[in-house]
């Protein structure tokens, strides 16, 4: 099949497993790996990289400049993902390597040792099975440009990076109350991170080179290289400041390392709006449509469609119009199927608001197999939809709507014959906002991967969030 | 824009081990089976490939010989029994068993069924 023949018809089975099972990431990660080892023997090394299993393992690199929290940051992340944590430290003091050994050497004499000879020793430690299995943190590594670039012709990626940056008197001032545990190698402050236990405090040691002038020193040259380094991770950087509390740096940085990046995955958004009458859902849905070129199906109008064509469905529904009851769910779903099951919604995606209203439409969607991929829930307070709703009037004579707060009619006499649609009286409100949120908790717990946006702001930048959430892949789950 | 001795090394290498035609390959079977745990699935068609190679048992692909009929009989259009060569040459290519290498010759004889499905077995094997 090439993009030569057309239309192609592709069953819906296809995208949606693609979607859930990350198809298009496996497939270019195995493609990835294959083109940076380009091994002799494609398939014996493709049937490795598969039974190794480790695409979405943590792969991350923390830098930033002395005193800015980096050590700390990178053993809460290394104890929360349970990761491999390398330090030019521990990579040097590692006993089973004969290239350590000669690092050690160095390194005792100097304080730092040679690129190749780090760059070897971070490929020595990689290739072992605990990072291969859970994942790697580099703490301070790299920290020249040449280091980077050294690492990066090896094949070694990471899939994060977080710069940390403070300003320097604060970077400075806060070196000076910098202790050491020597047992366990964790780094305490005297203001901002005292251990609560007295043993710890009476073994603290103070470390060497902390004075001012020395952390100058070592800002300066972090500076210098830093600039450098930055450019080499394009889009997987992010920089934290270090100017707050521990605990915020630290849930920045583990929230940015567990989200995913956008990927490059084919992806027909199936979109579900929910949300309380008034709250903006055919708004949003009309805004999307536009832009993303989506069907818009709005359940209310596609009745009211089938009504005034006077399809066979049509003439069904009609008697629950005239009576004023809803449709009951088996003939909505038909109305609904016939339209989602058409060539356009399948190829280019669809919109979707009006229904599911309880738990028995919502399953009655999933069993016809319309499984959205995006579901979001519009919040909005009462008060709002009241506002909303309650001041919406309409002219009868050239069928403008206005509203009287947010888009008020130009001339008074335009404004003494202005209607309101009963159905936008106070009491009708607040029943279909009752029936609503009695079904809010049970529809919730169905769509777990529902994304809870604010809709008590301005449409556009209420659509902001729904486009962050489309394109973005969806958060993973924390087990 | 000039593209630079990696690039072309990288691109070289997949013209070489045909990696597109593979992968290719992998993501229809996974898309149209459709299983449970794609990983396993994936581990199984190529250690199944992999046999194929080292005994060098034809594998089943999504070709196979009646595949081979249809195709030769929807070029034959006036049943014939034979094709000319420049639609063998179109449906090596579509098949993507097509090397650069230049060599069919066209030697002034039609290709009949037989010819055709002997050259798609051979470069089969030879993936």
């Amino acid at each position: 099949m090439d993009s030569t023949t057309a239309p192609h018809r592709i069953p819906p089975e296809m995208p949606q497993y693609g979607e859930e099972n990350h198809i298009f990431e496996l497939m270019q990660n195995m493609l990835e790996q294959l083109l940076i080892h380009q091994p002799e023997d494609p398939i014996p090394f493709m049937i490795q990289h598969l039974h190794k299993d480790n695409d979405n393992v943590p792969r991350i690199v923390i830098l930033g400049p002395p005193a800015s929290g980096k050590t700390t940051i990178a053993m809460w992340l290394c104890k929360h993902l349970n990761s491999s944590l390398l330090t030019l430290e521990n990579l040097v003091l590692n006993e089973f390597s004969f290239t350590a050994t000669k690092a050690r050497r160095l390194y005792l004499q100097r304080k730092t040792i040679p690129s190749a000879l780090l760059v070897q020793l971070i490929q020595e430690r990689l290739a072992e099975e605990d990072c291969i299995k859970r994942g790697w943190i580099l703490d301070g590594i790299p920290e020249t440009r040449e280091q980077a670039l050294r690492i990066q012709t090896l094949g070694i990626t990471p899939r994060h990076v977080i710069v940390l940056s403070a300003p320097d008197t604060v970077l400075i001032e806060r070196n000076l109350g910098k202790r050491i545990d020597p047992q366990t190698g964790e780094i305490y402050h005297t203001t901002f991170d005292w251990p609560p236990e007295s043993e710890i405090q009476n073994r603290l040691m103070v470390p060497e080179d902390i004075s001012e002038l020395e952390t100058a020193q070592k800002l300066l040259e972090y500076h210098r290289n830093i600039v450098r380094v930055i450019p080499s991770y394009p889009k997987i950087l992010k920089v934290i400041s270090a100017d707050q509390p521990c605990v915020d740096v630290f849930y920045q940085a583990l929230t940015y390392v567990q989200s995913n990046h956008r990927t490059n995955a084919p992806f027909t958004p199936r979109v579900l709006l929910l949300g309380p009458v008034g709250s903006g859902k055919s708004l949003q849905a009309a805004l999307l449509a536009q832009k993303y070129r989506l069907v818009n199906v709005c359940c209310g109008q596609l009745l009211k469609e089938a009504v005034a064509d006077r399809t066979t469905f049509g003439e069904l529904v009609q008697p629950f119009f005239e009576k004023e009851m809803a449709v009951p769910d088996g003939l909505l779903m038909k109305v609904l199927s016939q339209r989602l099951d058409q060539q356009d919604c399948i190829q280019k995606g669809w919109v979707l608001h009006g229904v599911p209203r309880d738990l028995d439409q919502a399953h009655l969607l999933k069993s016809l197999g319309y499984n959205p991929n995006r579901v979001f829930f519009l919040n909005v307070p009462f008060d709002s939809i009241m506002e909303r709703l309650t001041l919406r009037r309409i002219d009868p004579v050239t069928g403008e709507r206005y509203h009287l707060m947010y888009k008020p009619p130009p001339t008074m006499e335009i404004q003494a014959r202005l209607l309101q649609n009963p159905k936008d009286a106070e009491e009708q409100v607040k029943l279909k906002m009752d029936l609503f949120y009695r079904n809010l908790a049970d529809l919730e717990q169905l769509y777990g991967s529902a994304i809870t946006v604010n809709g008590d702001q301005d449409p556009y930048t209420v659509f902001e969030y729904i486009e962050s959430g489309i394109i973005n892949p969806l958060p993973k789950k924390i087990p | 824009m000039e593209t630079s001795n990696r690039e072309l090394q990288a691109a070289e290498y997949l013209e070489r081990h045909r990696i597109k035609e593979l992968v290719s390959y992998l993501t229809s079977a996974l898309l149209f089976f459709r299983p449970e745990k794609p990983r396993e699935y994936l581990i199984s068609l190529l250690e199944r490939l992999r046999i194929a190679k080292v005994t060098g048992v034809a594998f089943p692909f999504f070709m196979d010989n009646s595949n081979i009929v249809a195709m030769f009989e929807m070029m034959d259009s006036s049943g014939r029994g034979t094709i000319s060569f420049v639609q063998y040459k179109e449906a090596l290519k579509t098949l993507g068993l097509y090397t650069e290498d230049g060599d069919l010759k066209d030697d002034g004889h039609i290709i009949t069924l037989d010819k055709f499905k002997e050259e798609v077995n051979k470069r089969m094997k030879e993936i």
